[in-house]
């Protein structure tokens, strides 16, 4: 059961990651939209940040199909799936000749995904507490181990 | 006429005049005059408009819309008079009685001899005048303020007949509808009292009426004129709707059949009053006679309208606020801004301006500069506007009111000017920047980053064995050469050269040295640059070696072989030889890029891919090399121009990127050999090396508060959210832009526009040129179809269909463009088909009288027509980069353009250039005489039409060849000989040219018959005939019609 809990520690990790990534590029979208930065930076820095947050995803992904936690899987496949096709079409980085015209969406794209994020982030908090009570009562009493599940 | 009434606040706005008399006034004197039927006659009770229906004046059936249109906007001026100091705050709009305005102005009875004058001047002659000057008639008829003068055309139907005329009700009908308001109302009694409201009805005031034949006034008579008798009246029930679209309206009679044969309902009492109240000023197009049918065959096309006069800029606007730029630099889709968000909702056409800040400037009207080297550039503390003629000073000239953000700013101790009685600065006169609505601003240190950069340019040119072949290299040597004595900014300028094939070439210019050295680098993976500071040299310093360059490098390439192309690595090159100035880059490419990076692959022959979600694939770049090298050239101010020579697919939409967004134009000349494009490659790279060139610049345009623009469209790349970075700029390259509301009402009554673009003059000063312009906001949808520029919003449409054909199907592209047109027009119709039953009929504003044909033309232009077949996919690119520039006119012309016949000219002895009038035809296969020569002339070519049964002597004296040469071997070619003929086409030809000097245009000879030459030269391009899947003028007008009556 304490692998559960390391598992979870694991998770807890990636969703912050991809937390952190998802916020930083609207940041740079938003100091873009406000002329704090320009475009060439802005987009150069997103750009930079892009391919690791669909890599981190994707290992987030397969993580939980490996760990058997289908739930969890099936909730992070659209994105992961969406993020394929937008690499399969090339398009997943931002266009710096035509950043402007696309501004307001790649903005509501990544609000979006980063509400997600949050979403899922208070599920791993949740399983990871509750991982973590599980292991404490097993250790407790090895017989009520996981009723939760 | 809700429209009416609701224009009415704005006017009285204008006006600021104090309210009117109270409403109720108006209604019980509109029931008197209800009553007052006998001086009509009988009939009058039909045109009797009940309170309600009054204000809706429009005939619905006067098709003359022309007119109507011509005279509202001649109206305008007059009430701006009093507008154009907009230091006024005007009054708010608590306007009361707004439709009360056309109950007001009947005159009494008692005057039955006099005019039902309506002032066209109220504004001018100031509000306070009304009640009393309408009596007299004299009085009415006030000298008409200048500004109608312009406009004579104004219809004018011929009210001086006798008073029985107006028991003639139909004939009545096409009285152009404001005019009919007074001269029925001539009868009405007591309506005087409230005439003191009419002022706020300035469309009106023109009109004057006059029934008795003495009341005539002199502005009348004048006006009469203008529109000649009236028609042959003509029995078809078509032919009523001639009125309609005929440019010079014909007016009366016809209409007379009209009103009995199509207006049988209005005989009740309640719709006649709808019909009387049109004032308003639309077009319309019979299309059916019975509604229901539909005609075809019966059905005149040659009435449809045409813009055969080229573009007509509208001149309301202008005249309106006098202070406002030339529409050369900025046109608005309309002049007449909505004030909320439901109302932009409602008007389907895109709401903005196109701007070309460098257009040229005939002789006498040059922006004139101004120079504020003590106090630094006047400018609002906090939105940065630029002193113009609109702020307003205050405190006796120690504050300055901002127009855009109505910030208070202090005038500096230098700029400072005592203020005259009329709040006006005493040095108005001597102040340019505060009396025209141009000027030029020499920008001191602050506005630069770094010191202003000479003019550089620098050639990319393409040596591999087709460019050889073609002759491309030696005429672009030639032509460089011939310029260096004319490139701007001597003894500044700079230039550069490299070449390439499977290998770069650079060439060390050196002063010191006397022949260039060629250094070539191989290592396309790595490139580096040898001499970095050699290869762009100081032009003036470095002549001698420049000139042995150009003189050998046709010379040293001559047995060239190399078939490959490092398009990409030289590009690489040669952004890093200029990466640090910047400057312009000319390229001139001939084959398909083959090695390196950004090497591109033949594509877009694939016939399966059209028509699939994946068509517009072809038509952006295929590698993002090319939009980060755009990216990166536009971040180091370079500017590239790309000319394309092949015969063979060269991927212009990949080439092109880097014009696009770099501010650069794409120069296409397909299958280029130097025999027969010579001149015209010679022309233009001539032009674009020696034309007055901004550099560096960046371009903004603010507008007041609670408009904001949204998006850009042309070549330039956007730095910030509205700050477009450009490289370079000339006068050729116009920008269009969309604007929005930002606050669901707008309070303001008016809005102004600032364009600013600060550059560096080829001269080496740093510039700020700025427009400015105003435009009254509105509540009023009619008002908006009113000021509509037809120019523009073409400009915009054509702009934004071909942005769409980068992300859809060239299908979905052209139906949006139709979609948004009967959108548009539906509107309009549900604006005004309601009260007047325009079952049948189409109904169009006047000023957009040429949009159904233009968005024709515009789906059947390169860049969008049909699919894979009907044109080539570089072709097809070109076309749309080409588009992506073009100002209003040139755009216009491209689109609709001139049909000239010309063999009697040349036939008739003893003529001059001078003398030939050119007079457009209707681009359509009937305009063409087999026994005739035409000229076709679009701005980029000319297209010389043989009718089979040409005498065979034009054909022989201008050719000096026997008629029944192949011409398209291409060696029949124009060229002046000793005949008399000869010289006269060459005249015609050469005036032609001197109209669009932007381009040089090839003449291509057809003969009538000879296919497929015929098709592709002429024939696919007569916009107004049926061709390639498209439909023809006639149809596309009947398909919109179809679709406005499905939803109506």
């Amino acid at each position: 059961m304490v692998c559960e809990v390391i598992l979870w520690v694991i998770f807890f990790i990636f969703n912050m990651t991809l937390l952190a990534l998802d916020f930083y590029q609207i940041v740079c979208l938003s100091d873009l939209e406000a002329d704090y930065m320009n475009l060439y930076e802005s987009s150069s820095r997103i750009n930079a940040v892009i391919v690791p947050e669909f890599v981190v995803h994707g290992l987030f992904c397969s993580l939980f199909l490996v760990t058997a936690h289908w739930f969890m899987f099936l909730l992070m496949l659209p994105i992961a799936y969406y993020n394929t096709m937008l690499f399969i079409k090339r398009q997943h980085l931002i266009d710096v000749t035509e950043v402007f015209r696309f501004l307001k969406a790649e903005k509501k794209y990544r609000v979006i995904k980063l509400s997600f994020y949050l979403v899922l982030l208070v599920l791993v908090i949740f399983r990871f507490v509750l991982s973590m009570l599980n292991s404490i009562v097993d250790e407790d009493d090895g017989v009520h181990g996981s009723w939760w599940y | 006429m809700e429209t009416m009434g609701t224009k009415n606040p704005n006017r009285g706005n204008f006006h600021q005049r104090p309210s009117p008399p109270p409403f109720a006034a108006v209604s019980q004197s509109t029931t008197s005059f209800l009553s007052s039927g006998p001086v009509v006659g009988s009939e009058a009770p039909a045109f009797r408009p009940t309170p309600l229906s009054a204000p809706q004046t429009t005939r619905p059936f006067l098709s003359s819309g022309p007119m109507v249109g011509s005279e509202a906007s001649g109206f305008r001026p007059t009430q701006t008079g009093k507008y154009d100091d907009p230091s006024i705050p005007p009054p708010p709009s608590s306007y009361a009685p707004p439709s009360v305005g056309p109950f007001q102005r009947f005159p009494t009875p008692q005057f039955p001899s006099t005019a039902q004058v309506v002032f066209p001047c109220n504004s001018a002659l100031g509000q306070p005048v009304f009640s009393p000057p309408i009596r007299p008639p004299a009085g009415h008829v006030p000298s008409p303020p200048s500004s109608l003068h312009p406009q004579p055309q104004v219809p004018y139907v011929p009210m001086g007949s006798p008073p029985q005329s107006i028991n003639h009700v139909p004939s009545s009908m096409n009285v152009p509808p404001s005019s009919l308001d007074p001269s029925f109302s001539a009868p009405r009694t007591t309506l005087e009292s409230s005439q003191s409201a009419f002022p706020g009805y300035p469309s009106m005031p023109s009109k004057v009426v006059t029934q008795p034949p003495p009341v005539q006034s002199t502005p009348f008579a004048t006006r009469q004129g203008g529109y000649g008798p009236p028609p042959p009246a003509t029995s078809s029930p078509f032919l009523a709707h001639q009125g309609g679209y005929v440019p010079r309206p014909p007016v009366a009679a016809p209409l007379g059949v009209y009103s009995r044969e199509q207006m049988p309902h209005q005989g009740s009492g309640p719709q006649m009053g709808a019909v009387q109240g049109l004032t308003e000023d639309f077009s319309s197009l019979s299309l059916a006679s019975v509604p229901g049918t539909t005609i075809d065959q019966g059905f005149d096309s040659k009435a449809l309208p045409r813009p055969l006069d080229g573009d007509v800029e509208p001149k309301s606007f202008a005249e309106m606020y006098p202070m406002n730029c030339s529409s050369r630099y900025l046109r608005l889709t309309t002049s007449a801004i909505p004030n909320s968000q439901s109302l932009v909702s409602r008007w389907h056409l895109p709401l903005g301006a196109v701007v070309c800040p460098l257009a040229e400037a005939p002789d006498g009207e040059e922006v004139p500069i101004v120079n504020f080297a003590p106090t630094g550039i006047v400018r609002c503390r906090r939105c940065r506007t630029y002193v113009n003629p609109y702020v307003t000073f205050t405190d006796g000239g120690r504050k300055w009111r901002c127009n855009i953000c109505a910030l208070l700013n202090d005038v500096s101790g230098d700029y400072f000017a005592h203020l005259d009685a009329s709040g006006r600065r005493v040095d108005l006169n001597e102040r340019p920047e505060l009396s025209k609505g141009s000027v030029e601003f020499i920008a001191p240190a602050e506005y630069m980053v770094r010191p202003p950069m000479p003019p550089r340019y620098f050639f990319l040119i393409d040596v591999s064995i087709s460019a050889v072949r073609s002759g491309m290299l030696e005429v672009v040597a030639q032509t460089i050469k011939s310029c260096l004595d004319k490139l701007p900014g001597c003894p500044r300028t700079q230039i550069g050269f490299i070449t390439f094939d499977s290998t770069i070439h650079f060439y060390n210019m050196k002063s010191s040295l006397t022949q260039p050295q060629m250094m070539v680098v191989s290592d396309l993976d790595d490139i580096f640059v040898p001499l970095p500071d050699d290869l762009l040299v100081n032009l003036s310093e470095s002549r001698t070696v420049v000139d042995a360059f150009l003189d050998s490098l046709s010379s040293m390439f001559q047995d060239n072989v190399n078939v490959e192309s490092a398009f990409g690595p030289a590009l690489k090159a040669a952004f890093m030889v200029m990466g640090q100035l910047g400057g312009k880059l000319l390229i001139f490419q001939n084959t398909l890029p083959s090695l390196g990076v950004g090497r591109l692959r033949l594509r877009g022959d694939d016939l399966r891919v059209y028509g699939t979600d994946k068509e517009h694939v072809l038509r952006i770049p295929e590698d993002p090399f090319y939009k980060q090298m755009a990216a990166d050239c536009t971040k180091c101010q370079i500017a590239v121009d790309v000319y394309a020579f092949s015969d063979k697919y060269t991927d212009i939409a990949s080439l092109g990127t880097l014009a696009k967004y770099t501010g650069g134009q794409v120069y296409y000349y397909p299958s280029f050999h130097s025999a027969i494009h010579k001149e015209k490659l010679r022309h233009e790279l001539a032009r674009d090396l020696t034309r007055e060139t901004a550099w560096e610049a960046v371009m903004r345009i603010r507008c007041g508060k609670g408009v904001r623009f949204t998006s850009y469209h042309g070549n330039f790349m956007l730095r910030s959210t509205d700050l477009l970075a450009l490289p370079a700029v000339d006068c050729d390259k116009a920008y269009a832009m969309q604007l929005n509301l930002e606050e669901t009402l707008l309070t303001t009554q008016t809005v102004y526009f600032q364009v600013a673009l600060l550059y560096t003059s080829s001269s080496g000063e740093r510039r700020i040129r700025v427009h400015t312009a105003a435009a009254p906001v509105v509540a009023d949808l009619g008002e908006m179809y009113r000021q509509a520029d037809t120019g523009s919003i073409v400009s915009l449409f054509c702009r934004l269909a071909i942005e769409k054909t980068l992300s859809y199907k060239l299908e979905e592209a052209r139906n949006s463009v139709q979609q948004r047109i009967v959108k548009a027009l539906r509107e309009y119709r549900n604006l005004y088909a309601v009260q007047h039953r325009l079952v049948g009929r189409m109904i169009y504003p006047e000023t957009l009288k040429f949009l159904p044909l233009y968005g024709l033309a515009l789906c059947k232009s390169i860049a969008l027509r049909g699919g894979y077949a009907d044109a080539q996919l570089d072709e097809r690119c070109a076309a749309g980069h080409a588009m992506m520039t073009l100002p209003v006119k040139r755009l216009l012309k491209l689109l609709y353009p001139n049909l000239v016949r010309i063999d009697e000219y040349l036939v008739k002895a003893s003529s001059m250039a001078d003398e030939f009038n050119i007079s457009r035809l209707p681009l359509m296969a009937d305009s063409l005489d087999s026994r005739g020569l035409y000229v076709y002339d679009d701005g980029f070519r000319f297209v010389i039409w043989f009718g089979k049964m040409l005498s065979p002597d034009i054909a022989m004296n201008l050719l000096r060849e026997d008629f029944a040469t192949d011409f398209s071997k291409n060696q029949v070619t124009l060229c002046e000989n000793d005949s008399e003929m000869s010289r006269k086409m060459m005249a015609v030809i050469k005036k032609f040219r001197e109209i669009d000097p932007y381009i040089y245009q090839l003449c291509h000879l057809v003969r009538q018959g000879e296919q497929p030459r015929e098709g592709y030269f002429l024939l696919g391009n007569l916009v107004e005939d049926q061709t390639g899947g498209m439909s023809g003028y006639l149809d596309w007008i009947l398909q919109m019609h179809r679709q406005l009556q499905q939803n109506a």
